[in-house]
């Protein structure tokens, strides 16, 4: 990691009319804490400047989260981890800024439209209620690892036409590379090996496609081979490195929204009673889930030219970051910002970012976790966390998730 | 009362067509199906379109009173 920049002395308490604060939003805590520490930072002040690493702006409240998220001519993709502005891999669409972005994303859209979500919905309900059968007998779980790592794997491999069998493969790629993500310098070699891991195999992937006359069916990587972007077919640099951000973006966070939502559900028996006896309600839970226990702790953007933003001067090059979970708990734009309520009318929220860039995998994503919570409810009706030890939740920086949830009921 | 989505605003998060299926339903892509359209709106379904902008996590969708 590179030294603050030299213009800002070591007494300096304030800069560009931000208080200056040295965070590091790398470290394992107790899980809560970084809801917490968001909402600490948005009530104390709207932006900060954070010397952490190279060094970057931080915006807390909704309004400025939104614009930074709705104008990327502004605000670029090149880099969206501003611990590292010039990050060592290329995601697409993810790190596209218009005009370009659209186009790749017109490719990827149908892939994982709402259609092709309810289309599989029915074996993604037999998944899942197989997978919680074998659970339910033994009166324990695990719940991270036995269910909420494994079920959207499952079900992100099946989309995406490779085989289940590869999912423990899969995993260790993806926590790999989020160990790495939040910037400590100490997991960058695991997480450039985790890139480089899943590169590999799907370089060996295209390479067996490569014959193929036609796309092969439900064979994402086949579909890519053959996909055209403006009048050419994608080259395999692009291809890889669709496929590569597809595969990080698709199994870790669900897994990681999961947790938050069966934490809470443990907790909350009255939540429980109402899912059971309206099972409609679920999608509302599950959307509630997305604002109130957000994982998407912050969202970074580079800075394409010099200007002020909510009053603050920005120059070329620098990095900000919109701290999304502290926006989507803000007062100052949702009435009763800090409770989970079950049943909240017209919720929105920028779990799924906002802006072009939007989650591609959003809707696949919530029908995931609406089928997870009432196939579980309709075999496991009551439960509870199994521990009176803290639970822990890895850093923000690389979007939160609880390390193991322990639960128990009567079987 | 008419309702109208700026396409270049609706990014196809969908809360509109969940929220008020009886209204609006998606496309191939999952944006709404009536991208930088406006409809008329019969009086009954005036509850539903209010919900449909109010969910709107982009702020695409407007109502536009009649004159």
């Amino acid at each position: 990691m590179s030294q603050p920049a030299d213009r800002l002395s070591t007494d300096e308490t304030t800069h560009g009319g931000c208080p200056v604060v040295h965070l590091d939003f790398s470290e394992s805590k107790e899980a809560g804490c970084y809801w917490a520490q968001a909402a600490e930072l948005r009530e104390a002040a709207p932006a900060y400047y954070n010397d952490f690493g190279s060094g970057y702006w931080i915006f807390t409240r909704h309004d400025a989260v939104r614009d930074i998220y709705k104008t990327p001519e502004l605000f670029s993709s090149e880099s969206i981890t501003p611990w590292e502005p010039e990050p060592a891999y290329r995601f697409i669409p993810t790190q596209i800024d218009p005009p370009e972005h659209v186009k790749y994303r017109k490719i990827l859209n149908p892939w994982f439209s709402p259609k092709a979500v309810e289309e599989a919905e029915p074996r993604m309900r037999e998944l899942c209620r197989g997978l919680v059968a074998e659970i339910a007998p033994r009166g324990e779980c695990e719940f991270i690892g036995d269910l909420a790592l494994l079920y959207p794997t499952a079900v992100f491999l099946s989309f995406v036409g490779v085989p289940v069998s590869e999912a423990d493969r899969f995993v260790a790629f993806v926590d790999d590379f989020f160990a790495g993500f939040s910037g400590d310098p100490e997991k960058l070699p695991a997480m450039a090996a985790a890139l480089q891991g899943i590169r590999d195999y799907w370089e060996a992937g295209l390479a067996e496609r490569r014959e193929d006359p036609a796309p092969r069916d439900a064979d994402l990587a086949s579909y890519l081979m053959h996909a055209t972007f403006e009048d050419r077919l994608l080259t395999d640099t692009e291809v890889l490195d669709m496929l590569q951000v597809l595969v990080l973006a698709g199994l870790d966070t669900t897994r990681g929204q999961l947790g938050y939502m069966f934490r809470h559900l443990a907790d909350h028996p009255e939540h429980r009673q109402r899912l059971i006896a309206e099972p409609e309600l679920i999608p509302n839970a599950v959307e509630e889930a997305l604002r109130y226990y957000t994982i998407i702790f912050g969202d970074g953007r580079k800075v394409t030219s010099d200007t002020e933003f909510y009053g603050v001067p920005l120059k070329k090059g620098e990095m900000v970051y919109g701290l999304v979970s502290g926006a989507n708990r803000d007062p100052r734009h949702y009435e009763r910002a800090d409770e989970y309520l079950i049943d909240r009318e017209r919720i929105h929220h920028m779990g799924f970012a906002n802006g072009p860039h939007r989650c591609l995998g959003a809707h696949l994503a919530r029908k995931e976790m609406q089928v997870v919570v009432s196939e579980w409810l309709t075999q496991i009706p009551d439960f509870e966390v199994a521990t009176t030890e803290p639970l822990v939740e890895r850093g923000g920086g690389a979007m939160m998730s609880m390390a193991a949830l322990p639960l128990r009921w009567e079987a | 009362m008419k309702l109208r989505v700026d396409g270049d605003v609706c990014t196809g998060h969908g809360r509109c067509y969940t929220v008020a299926p009886d209204l609006l339903t998606y496309d191939d892509e999952g944006f709404v199906s009536i991208r930088d359209q406006t409809i008329e709106l019969a009086a009954d379904q005036i509850k539903a379109a209010e919900d449909a902008a109010a969910s709107c996590p982009e702020e695409a969708i407007s109502l536009i009173e009649d004159d």
